[in-house]
C-alpha cells in the first residue's frame, strides 16, 4: 500500500463531511457539568473491593493477633499485616498514572514519551503487586489453620501438602500469564520510546 | 466577547479537526463518540493556555492527538464516559460508515502501527507539510521526512505478509 494511495482515500471521505456547527454555550456548560460526574464515576471498582477485602483481612488478623502463640506466628502475622497494608497502597498508586493534567497543549512526542514512562512505572507497581500477593498468599496459608483450629500448620499434614500444592500450581499458571502480559506491555513501551529518542 | 464565545466560535470554524483525529485513533462508533467528547472538554479545559504562539488549528491538533493517547489506555481500561445528548455528536453516520468501510483494509494496518508513526501519519494524510508536522510533533523537520519514509515501509512490509 502506497502512502499516496491512503492519503487519497483519506481526503475523498473527510472532504464529504460538512460543517456541522453543533456546539453551542448551553452543551459546552452541560458538558462541563457532566464531566464532573463522570471523574466521580472513574473511581474503579476492582481497587475499592481490593482495599475493603484488604481492610477486612487486615482486622481479622488484628482481632486474632493473640492467637499466634510462637515468636515465629507472630512475625507471620506483623508480616501479613504489613501486606494487607502496601496492597491498597499500591494499588493506589498505580490508579494516580496515566494522567495527561495540564500538558494539553505539549507537542505529540512529549505527550508519547510522558505516557510511555507512566506505562513503564505502572507496570513496576502491578509487579510489586504482585509479588507482595505471592507472600500474601504464603502468609495466609500458614496462619490459617492456627485461626480457626488452633493448630499449628504442622498438625494436619493434608492440609498444608494441599494447600501449598494448589497454592504452588496457582501461582505457577498465574505467574507466567502476568509475565507474558508484562513482557508484551513493556516491550511495546520501551520501543515507544525508542522511536522518541534516537 | 464572551471566552465561551470566542471558543465556540473557534471550534465550530475547525470542528472537523476534532472528528478527524478521533475517527484516526478509534475503530469503533462507541469509542469515538467518547473521544469526542473528551476532546471538546480538553480544548475547553485548555483553551486559556492557547496563548496565540501557535496557529488555532495547530493548538487543537495537539490536544486531540494528546488527549487521544491516553484515551485509548482509558477505554482498555473500559471506564465509562458520560453519554451526551442533545445531538452533540451528530457527525453524519453515513460519511463515518462510508469512511470506515472504505478504510477498514489499511484501518487495520494503520492500527498495528505505534502511537508515534500513527500521529506523523495522521497529519500527513491531513496534508500537512513537514513544517507543520514538525511544529505539532515536536521533533525536527528533517526528521519528518525519515520518519514518513520508515512509515511506508511499515506499511508495506504488513501488507506483504
Amino acid at each position: 500500500m502506497e502512502l499516496d494511495d491512503l492519503k487519497n482515500d483519506w481526503e475523498s471521505v473527510t472532504s464529504q463531511t460538512t460543517k456541522q456547527n453543533i456546539l453551542t454555550t448551553k452543551i459546552i456548560d452541560q458538558m462541563t457539568q457532566k464531566k464532573y460526574y463522570s471523574k466521580i464515576k472513574k473511581i474503579k471498582y476492582p481497587e475499592l473491593i481490593g482495599g475493603i477485602v484488604c481492610l477486612l483481612g487486615l482486622s481479622f488478623v488484628g482481632f486474632n493477633f493473640n492467637k499466634l502463640d510462637t515468636v515465629f506466628l507472630q512475625s507471620i502475622g506483623v508480616i501479613t499485616i504489613l501486606l494487607l497494608m502496601i496492597l491498597p497502597i499500591i494499588s493506589f498508586l498505580s490508579l494516580t498514572q496515566f494522567n495527561l493534567k495540564d500538558d494539553l497543549n505539549k507537542p505529540y512526542a512529549e505527550t508519547i514519551k510522558k505516557f510511555a514512562y507512566q506505562k513503564l512505572r505502572f507496570q513496576k507497581y502491578q509487579q510489586a503487586n504482585v509479588f507482595f500477593s505471592y507472600l500474601l498468599l504464603v502468609s495466609i496459608i500458614i496462619l490459617l489453620p492456627k485461626f480457626f483450629y488452633g493448630k499449628d500448620i504442622s498438625y494436619n499434614k493434608y492440609f498444608w501438602t494441599f494447600a501449598f500444592s494448589f497454592g504452588y500450581i496457582f501461582l505457577l499458571f498465574f505467574s507466567k500469564w502476568v509475565k507474558k502480559f508484562y513482557n508484551n506491555s513493556l516491550k511495546q513501551a520501551e520501543e515507544l520510546l525508542k522511536e522518541i529518542e534516537p | 466577547m464572551e471566552k465561551k464565545d470566542i471558543f465556540i466560535k473557534s471550534i465550530q470554524e475547525n470542528e472537523r479537526v476534532i472528528y478527524k483525529v478521533a475517527s484516526f485513533y478509534t475503530n469503533c462508533k462507541d469509542d469515538r463518540d467518547d473521544l469526542v467528547q473528551e476532546i471538546i472538554y480538553s480544548l475547553w479545559k485548555s483553551f486559556e493556555t492557547f496563548k496565540q504562539n501557535s496557529s488555532l488549528s495547530t493548538w487543537m491538533y495537539r490536544v486531540a492527538m494528546n488527549v487521544s493517547i491516553f484515551h485509548l489506555k482509558k477505554t482498555k481500561k473500559k471506564v465509562t464516559a458520560v453519554p451526551i445528548e442533545l445531538g452533540v455528536l451528530n457527525f453524519p453516520e453515513t460519511v463515518l460508515d462510508d469512511f470506515e468501510e472504505k478504510l477498514q483494509t489499511p484501518q487495520k494496518h494503520i492500527m498495528n502501527l505505534n502511537l508515534f508513526d500513527k500521529g506523523i501519519l495522521m497529519l500527513y494524510l491531513e496534508s500537512k507539510s513537514h513544517e507543520e508536522i514538525a511544529e505539532i510533533v515536536g521533533i525536527s523537520k528533517s526528521n519528518v521526512g525519515t520518519k514518513l519514509s520508515r512509515i511506508k515501509e511499515k506499511l508495506r512490509q504488513q501488507v506483504s505478509k
